[in-house]
């Protein structure tokens, strides 16, 4: 029924209109959330367009839903990525389901704050149940708050019918990876899914439920990262759609989530069963039977006042020189590079004059030295912790932890060498780099603990032990008995209190075997990787960064077979300087050494992750855009300094320089002029090698016109998958299809083999691909010279390699050419995994 | 309240997670643009942020003439406390 009722909305905030296509966001110019418009503000304090109910407002303070008595649903978002200023900034001047007037103040921000530290201020109006309206002419229009702005045409928003019959079913309980939780972006990408699906969807947290179709309902579920959230759906393709939006839940709603490891992806974890399991997230992946060992900080008496301030003085001094020296033992003895430099790390931190400032300060206001201390370490810390993100919370664990051990020494309190005993599975609200220097490792099956994440402290020793560890932990687990029998087991994210023996004597089996494995891989790990039949396979590691250099070369990685330049570039407002950039090579570079190969690739941005400070106009398709070397080339002056930052480190190393995305030869051409050009102003006489990626169908299918002009291939499975098979791979329901293991994607990287080949050319892999073990014996079989793999995998994939036999690859390879299907390659390739690296899964 | 030590400290653990200062960009303002906000003299720091704006913070917010800024092409003025004057010029 269509009525010709309207509703008037106001402008919310003065400003400079914007037309939504030019927003600079995919998911807002794509119109996903909604139709509406964007003001570029010049105002401060957020108004309410029309009158309503307040149907969400985001704990951060930046986006904030009206829902109209009429059924309009208006979501108003402040800034782009402001989500990243965890509140700060913000000010809301009204509260959830608070009714509101038209015009009406919602929230107060500090336009200064945002525009110096979150990508934009640009701010959307969006009209998210749908209603059309006449857009006003945009471009350049001054507006003020409160001047109508759109007129809503009322009854005619899309209804869709939901079928309601059948049974309800449930999808398993699973993490979200957000970094952010689930807010406007992911979840529109989530509710633009389910709308795709005539089963009525719930999206559930604990107790709470959502209408998953619904993007306000979804935001108004305030999640966050790490959340337990399930989904329930009923009607006919209720199965298709909780398989579909799980996945797409697992995979951050089309935001790029960090991976816990290679091999550990965030595990459904499911409902307690029963009270003897306690659930958590995995942080290192295994399983281990042990004992429950808790580890405790002991609370340390402080009285707050002191007489003799120059005593607390020289008190304070006494202990901070104690600790520096304690640190300097502990870096000198400790055996993994990391933790000599959180040590060191921590040494600095002793000596930062914004804290000894503080502490001094409060001893002279008549504070015991001790008092004075712990205020100043707590308070910076928690400063840390609030600031909204993961990573530096979790530091500020560290700045606990050095400011504990200054206080043990003010105090004179003796920290005592813990004994375990064997199987020790330890358990503690959170483990401090103090804590773990001292233990004894050998005796340790496994961890546990309530705080931290994928990137804590315990997080990285454990991997780097290979001993299983769970995260998040519900703080009952604080409450065990020491000497239980527990069962960790990782993967599935549970601790259980009373196991199973016969579960205990399969696992116990399978840990020894897994770890057989491993150390056998990581023995071997520095020798050469070659075939049987002798034929040798260069394993190199993609990284970006130096820590993942360092660590890459000690699994026995032949080199760097892709540095991916963007983490230079990224998550900062404005280009690294010359210096930065040298430096930065040249310290990789040196890592590597001159016996290996250094692959530089150049700077491979484009419309999906743009720079604040490289300005780009929207792309309706990025993946079709603007990206890689065609960006370069149209900005040839961030592609010089990035070769003469590169050209820097020329005598360190092998340096090669990867090319991204090219697609036609002029690109390879005009960028080996500006190499030539900047070599030639550095006086550089030896040019470095010079190849490109393959990762463009173009390319693979022209190799034999590249190969005579290039130095070497790298082939990008993931990108050219996508390309070729035209599917996205984060497409919610195409994802599964994008396997690289297509025949046609194989096909292509024959032909680029047999092009580099015949030019005397080398050919890598440096997509994920390579880093995959069932493709192994396929891609040596292809001809392909070396697998850039990533780091933590360079030894089981050295591992497989060993095992193999060229000349049965290569019968093998001709064979999976001539196969239908992804399905049909990867079953061709199943039988050839060795029972153990079924343990790897 | 941090100063290089304590960022020092964070970039070791972090080292992609700090960003370093960004280094002063020179922008040159449309002779207009600049003569409606009083001269250069009267310019005291100017940044481009957030995609669409230029940061200036002026000695003397007085001499700044938003009518004159108009007619130089600048649509959108937000005058903060401190001298601070966000120009919006689109992206």
């Amino acid at each position: 029924m269509v009525t010709s009722q309207q509703v008037e909305l106001l402008a919310p905030l003065s400003g400079v209109l914007m037309a939504l296509d030019n927003v600079p966001d995919p998911v807002f110019a794509s119109r996903l959330i909604g139709d509406g418009l964007c003001i570029d503000p010049t105002s401060q304090v957020l108004c309410a367009p029309l009158a309503g109910v307040i149907s969400n407002l985001q704990h951060t303070g930046h986006a904030i839903s009206i829902t109209h008595a009429n059924g309009v649903q208006v979501l108003l978002h402040i800034g782009l990525d402001t989500v990243n200023l965890g509140g700060k900034g913000f000010t809301a001047l009204v509260e959830e389901g608070q009714q509101v007037t038209a015009g009406q103040a919602l929230i107060e921000f500090d336009a200064d704050y945002i525009a110096l530290h979150a990508r934009s201020l640009l701010t959307l109006m969006l009209v998210v149940s749908g209603e059309p309206f006449v857009a006003p002419s945009p471009g350049g229009v001054l507006v003020e708050t409160g001047q109508p702005l759109l007129r809503l045409q009322l009854g005619q928003a899309e209804t869709v019918a939901e079928v309601q019959a059948g049974d309800t079913q449930r999808s398993q309980p699973q993490r979200l990876p957000n970094p952010n939780g689930l807010h406007a972006r992911p979840a529109a990408v989530l509710a633009q899914a389910a709308k795709g699906f005539a089963a009525t969807l719930h999206l559930h947290k604990q107790g709470e439920s959502a209408n998953a179709k619904s993007l306000v309902a979804i935001m108004a579920l305030q999640t966050v990262c790490g959340d337990s959230v399930y989904l329930s759906a009923c009607g006919s393709d209720a199965e298709q759609a909780l398989k579909v939006l799980s996945e797409l839940l697992a995979e951050g709603c089309g935001e790029s989530v960090v991976a816990v490891a290679p091999e550990a992806q965030p595990v459904a974890v499911p409902e307690p069963v029963d009270s003897n399991e306690l659930r958590g997230v995995c942080a290192s992946p295994g399983s281990a039977f042990g004992h429950v060992v808790q580890l405790t900080e002991s609370v340390l008496q402080i009285s707050e006042l002191a007489t003799d301030q120059r005593h607390e003085r020289e008190q304070l001094q006494q202990a901070l020189a104690g600790a520096t020296a304690q640190l300097q033992t502990l870096c000198d003895t400790t055996q993994g590079k990391a933790q000599a430099e959180i040590f060191n790390a921590h040494q600095e931190l002793l000596e930062d004059p914004g804290l000894l400032e503080q502490a001094f300060g409060l001893i002279e206001q008549g504070k015991s030295a001790a008092f004075a201390w712990q205020s100043a370490t707590h308070e910076t810390a928690t400063l840390f912790k609030g600031l909204g993100n993961r990573l530096l919370a979790e530091r500020a664990l560290d700045l606990d932890d050095v400011g504990q051990r200054v206080l043990k020494l003010i105090l004179g309190v003796q920290d005592c060498a813990l004994e375990l005993p064997d199987l020790a599975i330890l358990i503690a609200e959170q483990l401090t780099p103090s804590q773990t220097a001292t233990l004894d490792t050998r005796k340790v099956a496994g961890f546990a603990t309530v705080g931290g994440g994928a990137s804590s402290h315990v997080a990285i020793l454990a991997r780097a032990l290979g001993l299983p560890a769970l995260c998040g932990m519900s703080p009952q687990v604080l409450a065990l008995a020491n000497g239980t029998e527990v069962l960790l087991d990782a993967d599935q994210g549970q601790l259980h209190l009373e196991p199973d023996p016969q579960r205990i004597r399969q696992l116990t089996l399978q840990r020894a075997l897994q770890h057989q494995r491993q150390q056998q891989d990581l023995q071997q790990a520095a020798q050469p990787a070659s075939t049987r039949d002798g034929v040798r396979i260069e394993v190199s590691a993609n990284i970006a960064s130096l820590a993942e250099a360092e660590q890459a070369v000690s699994l026995g990685a032949e080199g760097v077979g892709l540095l991916r330049s963007e983490f230079l570039y990224l998550e900062r407002s404005s280009p690294p300087s010359h210096a930065e950039q040298v430096a930065t090579y040249s310290a990789i570079a040196d890592v590597v050494g001159t016996g290996h190969n250094l692959v530089v690739r150049t700077l491979d941005v484009g419309g999906d992750k743009p720079l604040a400070y490289v300005p780009m106009a929207h792309e309706a398709n990025p993946f079709l855009g603007m990206r890689g070397i065609r960006l370069c080339l149209e900005r040839p002056h961030l592609l010089r300094e990035q070769f003469s930052a590169i050209l820097a480190s020329a005598d360190l190393t092998r340096l090669h320089i990867m090319l991204p995305m090219v697609t036609q030869l002029s690109e390879l051409r005009m960028a080996r002029q500006l190499l030539e050009e900047q070599a030639l102003a550095l006086g550089i006489k030896t040019l470095p090698k010079l190849g490109i990626m393959i990762e463009v169908p173009a390319a693979a299918l022209m190799a034999d016109l590249f190969a005579p002009e290039v130095d070497f291939f790298s082939i990008g499975t993931n990108d050219l998958t996508q390309y070729t098979l035209a599917m996205d791979r984060d497409h919610p329901r195409l994802a599964s299809q994008a396997d690289s293991l297509h025949p046609a994607v194989l096909r292509l990287i024959a032909t680029t083999v047999k092009a580099a080949h015949a030019h005397g050319k080398w050919v890598g892999v440096c997509g994920a691909l390579a880093s995959e073990t069932l493709a192994v014996p396929l891609l040596l079989g292809l001809g392909v010279d070396e697998l850039s793999v990533s780091v933590p995998l360079i030894p089981s994939i050295k591992a497989r390699v060993r095992e193999l036999d060229f000349v049965a690859c290569q019968a093998l390879a001709q064979r999976v050419l001539g196969l239908e299907s992804a399905g049909q390659v990867r079953a061709a390739l199943q039988p050839l995994v060795q029972p153990m690296t079924e343990l790897e899964s | 309240m941090f100063d290089k030590a304590l960022k020092a400290f964070w970039k070791a653990l972090t080292p992609d997670l700090v960003v370093d200062e960004p280094a002063k960009p020179v922008l040159t303002l449309d002779k207009t643009v600049l003569a409606a906000l009083g001269g250069s003299g009267n310019i005291k720091t100017e940044q481009r942020v957030a995609l669409t704006r230029i940061r200036v913070e002026l000695a003397d917010i007085t001499r700044l003439d938003p009518q004159a800024l108009r007619v130089a092409g600048v649509p959108g003025i937000l005058s903060l406390p401190g001298g601070v004057v966000h120009l919006v010029v689109g992206l």
